[in-house]
């Protein structure tokens, strides 16, 4: 080789190098804090799975309106009704193609579900429809009825997560996922990017970005340097500590609760005024700013006050230690056995400064008189705590993140308190009475109900200790326009970007 | 030699098969992959369709002898986490990490040798003791620290390379230099260390005394009988390169076998952590062997 062609190859790789991020002409790159293991469109509520996926190939009936307050607005369904208590009625939007160019209609959607209910798969999204004895049926091509055993009046919201497959899709997970979203995956490299390109025959609007580039990157000083260099165009989570660019970095709710999940029938919790001293001895004001990012806000509530019948009467638990001190002497003194070790059962990266965080909760409660240790686990290990059968050889406490971004408790009540939820520390009667009713429950009933359990759960049960919602932030780079939802880590449509 | 090497590869064998029942029921001991995969809110009933379908449910002394048979016949099991064989996965991030081993290796070694015996050479001289700080500040620098800083500089401020990443050769660079420091450090203090006795030695003396020139007396006399030790620390390098970068690949977001091992630890991903291993155990045998082939090259003694 002459040394010409050699230096023009050179020439050559370095153009296509810093082309990299904008390779396509109006694409867009987006990376994502680990790599997909699967593509399954029914696998979409797994956070980075979604983010791919969800409404870029992948599209469902209905969707949750995230950005306005229109609430269930309809997708690949044109409207709903309720023609029994137990049975709705969805007619579906007619010239909708998937992308291998069969056309979508009832029986796709009966198929759809029926694989998320098939052993020979993990569907994740079942367990939304689990133990309600939904039955689909296709009426004609573009009418849907759907049956439970009871009434269920949140249908189309749960419809918001069934992931639309064409009929022919086999029963396992599959690599190459066909949908009727304006995108189609188009390369898969593993370990380096997923590529998805923009259909031409697409039923809606044509979205402004031609593609999708999806990188990994675990780090997320990496994940914010590559947006600044231009090497990516978004990063839906960065850490607070690289959210230093105000021009870039947006915050957002991110619809995550982290709290203290007590075991009610160990020693000393099963105490209310122990409860009660616990809650009272944390400080979480201090924790806003410093620990945690700007913007956190303390909870009264597992989910986050975008969720219907979120109660805004609920106090927030104030500080003080001292009274945190009485009720713990007064509970003693009746033989309860506060000075017991407790364990705060804490995950190691569970949210940026998770074990900082951990950390001053229990010097703060061992300031009021508790007897807390830390212990900081990883995730298999922590799951062993938090989910049933409890560890109940000592007081434990677990903390934990949830995430509800889907405006109905009814996705996180029953799990985490009914009697038989599996991360409830609880079992009451009244609560379970209540999760029914509401869970059954239409419009203003439907939300005075859910109120009524928030109260209580927080003022007379004293369920757990709730401490912050959380905030994520996303870094967007110079030439795209987005703007991050409490949606944004389960979704990323790419059809919400503009280019500039 | 041969029978020596035949000997190693029995030997081997049994270590890694004695390491493989070691994992596989250590692994099965401390967590359960059902709960990893599905979500917190998944039902009892979920999880348990899910170890069923998976033989999870079976007693572990089952489980082991159906993996057995299974590789018997080269069958090393699905992954768990991304539904396709274990092998496969883990094979294709292997050759990025032996690409990247292999590169950064030839380049310390040619890097090392060289800059440490002109050190023992040019012994107490300002030159000797630049590369005596250099080869430190690289033994010592904590690889995790130095790959940010690299990104920060080379890339955010100064634009020279990507950040991370695949795609291209340039892609390469800042993982190699980053990769390269520690073991460049190493063995270039090793080289020094083992020039400077064997220049020391009587044969040195008389080389010098017959009217030998110095660049002679570097490469054909000494370096030769210097090499021993110098060649065990490589190997010993390589090896570790070889089980992965972890810190680099992560950081990098280079895919390769030392970050799908520690996500499949993470994850429980039992078939892919096996197949790793077993495909690592493999590859570090190999270089171990090749390893003796060079030392029967450089010294006689070990050839009878």
């Amino acid at each position: 080789m002459s040394y010409s062609k050699f230096l023009a190859g050179a020439l050559l790789a370095s153009t296509a190098l810093v082309g990299a991020a904008q390779a396509q002409e109006g694409g867009v790159t987006v990376v994502l804090s680990e790599e997909l293991d699967l593509i399954d469109p029914c696998m979409a509520t797994r956070s980075n799975i979604g983010r791919v996926v969800l409404q870029n190939i992948s599209e469902t009936l209905t969707e949750l309106d995230v950005r306005g307050d229109g609430g269930v607005m309809p997708r690949l369904a044109t409207d709903w009704e309720q023609t029994d208590d137990t049975t709705w009625r969805f007619n579906l939007r007619e010239g909708v193609t998937f992308s291998d160019g069969s056309a979508f209609d009832a029986g796709d959607v009966v198929h759809s579900f029926e694989r998320t209910q098939s052993d020979e798969n993990s569907c994740e999204i079942s367990r939304y429809y689990e133990g309600m004895g939904v039955t689909m049926t296709a009426v004609d091509d573009s009418t849907l009825e759907v049956s439970t055993d009871d009434p269920q009046p949140i249908m189309p919201l749960l419809m918001s997560l069934l992931t639309v497959v064409p009929s022919e899709t086999g029963m396992e997970f599959t690599r190459e996922p066909v949908g009727t979203g304006p995108y189609v995956l188009s390369e898969w490299n593993p370990g380096q990017n997923i590529l998805l390109e923009r259909r031409d025959d697409y039923w809606g609007e044509m979205p402004e970005v031609t593609s999708g580039n999806y990188v990994f990157r675990s780090d997320a000083a990496v994940r914010a340097a590559m947006v600044e260099t231009g090497e990516a165009d978004i990063a839906p989570s960065i850490s607070a500590l690289e959210a230093t660019d105000p021009d870039m970095d947006k915050s957002y709710p991110n619809s995550e609760t982290v709290y203290l999940r007590i075991d009610h029938s160990v020693a000393p919790f099963d105490d209310k005024r122990v409860r009660e001293a616990l809650n009272l001895a944390i400080d979480r004001e201090a924790f806003v700013g410093t620990i945690l990012a700007d913007g956190t806000e303390p909870a009264t509530a597992i989910v986050p006050p975008t969720t219907i019948g979120w109660n805004s009467e609920v106090e927030q638990w104030p500080y003080d230690p001292e009274r945190a001190q009485e009720l713990l002497d007064e509970a003693g003194a009746d033989g309860v056995p506060v000075d017991a070790e407790v364990t705060l059962v804490g995950r190691t990266g569970n949210f940026p400064n998770a074990t900082e965080t951990y950390e001053a909760i229990v010097g703060m409660l061992n300031e009021a008189g508790f007897n807390m240790q830390l212990q900081m686990v990883e995730v298999a290990e922590h799951e062993q705590y938090y989910s049933k059968p409890y560890v109940q050889d000592r007081p434990i406490l677990v903390g934990a993140q949830h995430d509800n971004s889907r405006g109905d408790p009814v996705f996180s009540m029953f799990f985490k308190y009914d009697s038989e939820g599996r991360q409830s520390g609880i079992s009451d009667e009244r609560v379970d009475d209540l999760i029914d009713q509401a869970s059954a429950a239409t419009g203003d009933e439907r939300k005075a109900l859910w109120s009524e359990l928030f109260a209580y759960l927080h003022d007379e049960v004293i369920s757990d200790a709730l401490l912050f919602h959380m905030v994520g932030f996303a870094r967007v780079g110079e030439n795209v326009e987005y703007e991050p939802t409490i949606a944004t880590n389960s979704q990323l449509q790419l059809a919400e970007i503009g280019l500039k | 030699m041969q029978k020596a090497i035949g000997k190693r590869a029995i030997s081997s064998f049994i270590s890694l098969f004695l390491l493989v029942i070691l994992v596989f029921f250590l692994s099965r001991l401390t967590g359960d992959p059902a709960a990893l995969f599905l979500p917190v809110d998944a039902s009892e009933e979920m999880l348990e369709a899910f170890r069923e379908r998976h033989g999870l449910n079976d007693p572990v002394i089952v489980q082991f002898f159906s993996y057995l048979g299974d590789l018997v016949r080269g069958d090393f099991g699905d992954s768990l986490r991304k539904a396709r064989p274990a092998l496969d996965v883990v094979l294709e991030a292997f050759v990025w990490t032996l690409q990247l081993a292999l590169i950064t290796m030839a380049l310390v070694t040619v890097a090392a040798v060289t800059l440490g015996s002109i050190a023992a050479f040019k012994v107490g001289t300002a030159f000797d003791r630049f590369t005596s700080m250099l080869s430190l500040i690289g033994a010592s620098a904590p690889d995790f620290w130095i790959a940010i800083v690299a990104i920060v500089l080379f890339s955010v401020n100064l634009g020279w390379v990507p950040t991370s990443g695949t795609g291209s050769v340039w892609h390469w660079i800042l993982p190699i230099c980053v990769l390269f420091i520690r073991p460049f450090g190493l063995i270039l203090q090793v080289v020094r260390g083992s020039m400077l006795s064997a220049l020391g030695s009587a044969y040195v003396k008389t080389a010098r005394a017959k009217g030998v020139k110095n660049r002679p007396i570097i490469f054909v006399h000494t370096l030769r009988n210097a090499m021993l030790p110098v060649v065990t620390v490589i190997g010993d390098q390589a090896a570790a390169l070889l089980n992965g970068a972890v810190v680099v690949e992560t950081i990098f977001g280079f895919p390769g076998v030392g970050k799908l091992m520690i996500d499949s630890i993470l994850q429980r991903d039992f078939n892919v952590i096996l197949a790793a291993i077993m495909v690592t155990a493999l590859a570090i045998f190999i270089m171990n062997i090749l390893i003796d082939l060079a030392y029967a090259l450089l010294d006689p003694r070990i050839r009878a």
